[in-house]
């Protein structure tokens, strides 16, 4: 396929070419922009997008929705640090890690249930979900900010390995194994059948409740995975951990390609645009616009949402290839 | 043939639910039920009620609108920008309300004649709209609105409550249409099945373009109830309420899936999730209760529809 | 004497009321090419789900190898080597050929993980088979119909098939691909895989088939060996029944009311013109996909034609608005009563009243009194058979839903009528009913269109009969020279025709 039929028929290359494109503009203007140290900022502010947007293009690719994730994200944070905290709790690290991991998992397990044993829609589910975990973050922080995380945890979080941020190194086992999921795996080609014809997919026997069980809670422990390797970063866990954390992804992962009515969508299309996305409030500091353009960053998330959007109904009012006429 | 006028059995459990709910508070605490303390805890209820009145139309279409928290703050924040560059107070009501309506078009025409998901279009203009009011107001609060304006939101007339009778009067023209034009009936029949609808010759796209716009001008209603009561406007308002809103409308019996429900099943919906949260904030002090009170209701109250229609989901 | 390959024995199916299907056998032999014909309705695709799974019939046996059939549906079916090429319900559009092929039962290799390249290797070898190259990384719905189709086989010989159903195979082809899918059938014969071919080409059946069975109104007419029966006794088999006759009074066709010029969708319809007069009632006859429910819908306004002109007493009717054709007094009873024509949830009164309710409105006002007024007057006009008006539509009988998607257009008193399949599914007494209602309207004034796969239906209502082939009005004949032959001779397409 010609290089421009590529880049405007599928969606990975356009938004990489963005991508690129963006990265070039800004650092003519902004050199400091390029910098490793900018680079590497950037790349690990962007690793809890990435690493959640694996789940849930899973999620997505299926025809459900999970908007719970952000305050999935704080009440981890909060039960990861309370747990860990020399002045609370204070178990060790890895009995910390494993019990936030777990809950995350169920989480999304029992979103999954409601779903499927539920019958009920994924947006009404994940939307109470979302509220009752904001509730119980709360309840459990009791206004109150923990500020002492244990060195152990911090090593997740600030850590590096072979010159990479452990962070770093996170997202990318999380890509790869989400990439050799999707492609290199009977369930990842089941799941995208399943989300492409679901009707078709119970007739071939596939067990479309139980892929999409899995998606959930695969998105809920993925939460819980982003959770641990960026949330110590922080000088202070608070309740507002996470929070329009799920918009981001959502975003990402509709930009990266993935239909909302199921069926298509890549892991790859999802972490471009989760880098693509992260650009934005960099780009706005580093052009110097003033402190006044970082708050425009929500309304350009908002932006290229409907802009992908209207390039998917252009896109299908075309005609299609080999369709006869 | 009425639309939905009588109560039905969602209706009837929700009341019971409702009572209640009042007659344990009463028994805990008498002075809750008081009518100093309801009129006082009832303030900023009227705002949630009147942007549930176009979500019950939306929600019956089988649509949704997740934006009206984010519009609320974008009018607010017009409001503010538009006082600060000195107009009068009326004119920048108007622009504010000319703001919310053009914000819910914008939805509309996505929704009606783009025809994407509404879920997408909302979700896109939630963040839109804030990121906007963000953008412009820089964070920053607006204030200093001239007192004869917050009579708006917290005077009374007769002993009511301002907001109350905006309310009451919104309340009422919804009701009458629903109730005496073919408004009701034509809803449901696009949330039952638009294809069949529009098989009909409704004009299915003009009436969902419509409530979009509704809701937008609602949002834009509530934005200046909000700041005449609290005189501040500023990005971060309506953060969350669209959650309360569809909360209360799937609450009081309009099913998700479209095509049944009806406004006195919302209008309890509000009455018992507001009466419902302001007593845990009353009795226990912990706003942090009323989030998972309120996020358990709304789980609940869809999957006991879920489970007892045999409807299938499209 | 070993039991023959696929044995059916009296198989029987009814659908709420009417029989698909009524005591049907028939035997397939290993490597045979067994055709199947009979008019749309006969029951042909009622046979089709019986022997693939999708259904349970009601009686009879399927038997592979002298072994019935164990329940199980498609994947029992299957498991026996019968496989249906059905194209839209089994396929995943978003998904490459290889998937389409392997889902379910993919190749695996180190415990688990996909085995890719022997996926991608197997799903090559399995097209070469078929003589064909496919892009394998193109998603099935950007594929052109044939090469679907080309998936779908390979799909069926992936799964070790040994009886293949193939159901209108060449529609969507040009005449190259139709020869190429010759080619594959005559090699997979030879391999012993064998076919059951359904198709309303004529010409297709005597070049294929070894032996062909002919249905009618859901019964056995008789199984013959291709070389012992010619394309007239075929049609006449497929036809042949008393007609019975009905009365019509032929009265004076008043001003036309509907003029239809070159309407043309690519694919769909072609250089579409006809004209319908006050008082007339047209029928419109072709087979399943000749592209009447396409014309109608396109005069109807639910998608506008790519091309063409549509009056409606004179003045031009706006294309793509259903809006504008209600308002200009056109009507569409649609195909799909359920799921086009009513609002099942809503009551039987709300159903009636609703193209209208705007309009019986004073100043945007409902009248209840008026509403009720109507809804008895119609209730009773149609004789529709329910507890009351505010029952859900949907717990009415087939019969009755009808008259309800018909008599919802009688109180805006449209003038000219489109009926797309007005009896399906209806039993006889409501179907007189219908006839009578039809007969009525006509006698008002009205201009109908009557589109019917049920030839007796046609005969008996129209007072001339247009006849719809892959997509062209093949011909026209007056009430006078109408026989169900010389219908079917036009709606079938001719030998040679691509």
């Amino acid at each position: 396929m010609p290089l421009i039929d590529r880049v405007t028929r599928q969606r990975e290359w356009g938004v990489g070419t963005l991508l690129i494109l963006t990265l070039i503009v800004v650092g003519a203007v902004n050199p400091a922009f390029l910098s490793v140290g900018n680079l590497r900022d950037m790349l690990v502010q962007d690793v809890p997008t990435v690493i959640v947007a694996c789940g849930l293009t899973f999620v997505i690719v299926l025809g459900e929705i999970d908007i719970s994730v952000g305050a999935l994200m704080g009440l981890l944070a909060t039960v990861m640090g309370l747990l860990t905290s020399p002045s609370r709790v204070h178990w060790p690290v890895a009995a910390g890690v494993g019990v936030t991991l777990l809950l995350g998992a169920a989480v999304g397990l029992v979103n999954g249930l409601l779903v499927t044993g539920g019958r009920m829609p994924s947006i009404i589910v994940t939307l109470g979900m979302m509220t009752v975990l904001q509730g119980v973050n709360q309840l459990l922080l009791n206004g109150q900010w923990i500020t002492d995380l244990p060195p152990g945890l911090r090593f997740f979080g600030l850590g590096t390995l072979l010159g990479m941020p452990v962070s770093v190194w996170a997202a990318l086992i999380v890509v790869l194994l989400s990439v050799l999921l999707a492609q290199g795996t009977p369930l990842g080609r089941r799941l995208y059948a399943a989300g492409s014809n679901p009707d078709a997919a119970r007739l071939a026997g596939l067990p479309v409740h139980g892929l999409k069980l899995f998606a959930f809670t695969l998105t809920g422990l993925l939460t819980a995975v982003a959770t641990v390797v960026s949330v110590p970063r922080l000088s202070v866990i608070e309740s507002g951990v996470g929070q329009g954390f799920e918009l981001l992804v959502v975003t990402c992962v509709v930009v990266g390609g993935t239909s909302i009515s199921g069926g298509q969508g890549t892991i790859l299309g999802s972490v471009v645009a989760a880098l693509l996305l992260g650009l934005v409030r960099p780009m706005l500091i580093f052009l110097r616009l003033g402190v006044s353009a970082t708050y425009w960053e929500r309304a350009i998330q908002g932006a290229f949402i409907l802009a992908a959007v209207l390039a998917d109904h252009l896109a299908r009012r075309r005609p299609r290839l080999g369709a006869r006429t | 043939m009425t639309f939905r006028a009588l109560p039905g059995r969602q209706e009837i459990v929700l009341l019971l639910l409702l009572i209640g709910v009042l007659l344990l508070a009463g028994r805990l605490s008498p002075d809750f039920l008081s009518a100093r303390a309801q009129n006082e805890l009832s303030t900023h209820v009227w705002e949630l009620a009147l942007l549930a009145l176009p979500m019950t139309l939306i929600i019956l279409t089988a649509g949704i609108d997740l934006s009206v928290g984010s519009t609320m703050a974008l009018c607010a924040v017009a409001f503010g920008l538009y006082f600060r560059a000195g107009w009068p107070i009326p004119v920048d009501a108007g622009l504010a309300l000319l703001v919310g309506a053009a914000a819910g078009a914008l939805n509309g025409v996505f929704v009606a004649y783009v025809r994407v998901h509404p879920l997408i279009v909302t979700l896109a203009t939630l963040a839109a709209y804030r990121g906007v009011a963000e953008g412009v107001s820089l964070g920053r609060p607006f204030s200093g609105f001239p007192p004869g304006f917050a009579v708006l939101g917290q005077g009374s007339l007769a002993g009511l409550p301002i907001p109350g009778l905006i309310f009451l009067a919104a309340l009422l023209v919804t009701a009458l249409l629903l109730a005496f034009t073919p408004l009701g009936l034509w809803l449901s029949a696009i949330g039952y099945n638009e294809t069949a609808a529009r098989y009909s010759g409704l004009a299915v796209s003009r009436l969902k373009f419509g409530l979009y716009t509704a809701s937008g001008l609602a949002a834009g209603l509530a934005a200046l109830l909000f700041v005449a009561r609290r005189n501040t406007a500023k990005a971060d308002i309506g953060t969350g309420m669209e959650l309360d809103v569809i909360t209360a409308v799937v609450l009081g019996g309009t099913s998700i899936f479209g095509g049944r429900g009806g406004l006195l099943g919302t209008v309890l919906g509000v009455l018992l999730i507001h009466e419902t949260r302001e007593f845990v904030s009353w009795q226990w002090s912990r706003d942090e209760l009323n989030l998972i009170v309120v996020g358990a209701l709304l789980i609940l109250s869809v999957l006991a529809d879920s489970l007892l229609s045999p409807r299938r989901r499209q | 004497m070993s039991p023959p390959f696929v044995q059916i024995t009296g198989l029987s199916k009814a659908y709420g009321g009417v029989q698909a299907l009524a005591d049907v056998s028939l035997t397939v032999e290993t490597g045979e090419v067994h055709a199947l014909v009979g008019e749309n309705g006969a029951g042909k695709s009622t046979l089709i789900k019986c022997l693939s799974g999708v259904v349970r019939p009601d009686a009879g046996t399927v038997a592979v190898d002298g072994a019935p059939l164990p329940p199980g549906g498609i994947r029992a079916a299957e498991g026996a080597g019968i496989i249906a090429l059905h194209q839209e319900s089994t396929a995943f559009p978003h998904l490459g050929a290889a998937d389409n092929i392997f889902v379910g039962r993919e190749p695996r290799r180190f415990g688990g993980l996909l085995d890719g390249p022997r996926m991608a290797q197997e799903a090559q070898a399995l097209m070469e088979r078929l003589g064909e190259r496919i892009d394998l990384h193109r998603r099935l719905e950007e594929l052109s119909p044939a090469q679907r189709q080309m998936v779908g086989i390979a799909r069926a010989l992936s799964r070790r098939s040994r009886l293949l159903i193939m159901d209108e195979p060449t529609a969507s082809l040009s005449a190259r691909e139709t020869q190429t899918l010759f080619r594959i059938i005559r090699q997979l014969q030879a391999e012993g895989v064998s076919i059951l071919y359904i198709s309303h080409r004529l010409e297709e059946v005597f070049a294929l088939a070894g032996r062909v069975t002919v249905l009618r109104d859901g019964r056995l007419v008789g199984t013959r060996p291709i070389g012992e029966v010619s394309r007239d006794e075929l049609v006449r088999m497929m036809v042949g029944r008393d007609l019975q006759a009905f009365e019509r009074e032929v009265g004076a066709a008043g001003e036309t009311l509907l003029d239809v010029r070159g309407l043309t969708r690519a694919g769909e319809f072609q250089d579409i013109s006809f004209a319908l007069r006050a008082g007339e009632i047209v029928g419109l006859a072709g087979l399943v996909g000749a592209g009447r429910s396409e014309v109608a819908r396109a005069i109807f306004g639910v998608e506008p034609p790519a091309s063409g002109a549509v009056t409606v007493a004179g003045a031009p009717l706006p294309p793509g608005s259903v809006r504008a054709a209600v308002a200009r007094g056109v009507a569409l009873v649609p195909e799909d009563r359920q799921h086009q024509g009513l609002v099942l949830p809503l009551p039987v009164g709300v159903n009636l009243l609703l193209v209208v309710l705007g309009t019986l409105s004073l100043g945007g006002f409902r009248s209840a009194r008026k509403e009720k007024t109507t809804v008895a007057g119609l209730m009773q006009e149609l004789s529709v058979r329910a507890a009351g008006p505010s029952v859900p539509a949907g717990t009415l009988s087939g019969g009755n839903q009808q008259k309800l998607a018909l008599g919802k257009w009688l109180a805006a008193s449209p003038r000219v009528l489109l009926l797309d399949e007005p009896t399906r599914g209806v039993d006889v007494g409501a179907k007189a009913e219908v006839y009578r209602l039809i007969r009525q309207l006509a006698r008002g004034g009205m201009a109908t269109l009557v589109i019917s796969s049920d030839l007796p239906e046609i005969l008996a209502l129209s007072d001339r009969i247009l006849v719809m082939r892959e997509g062209r009005l093949a011909g026209e004949l007056s009430r006078e020279e109408a026989t169900e032959e010389r219908i079917l001779a036009l709606a079938l397409p001719a030998a040679g025709e691509p």
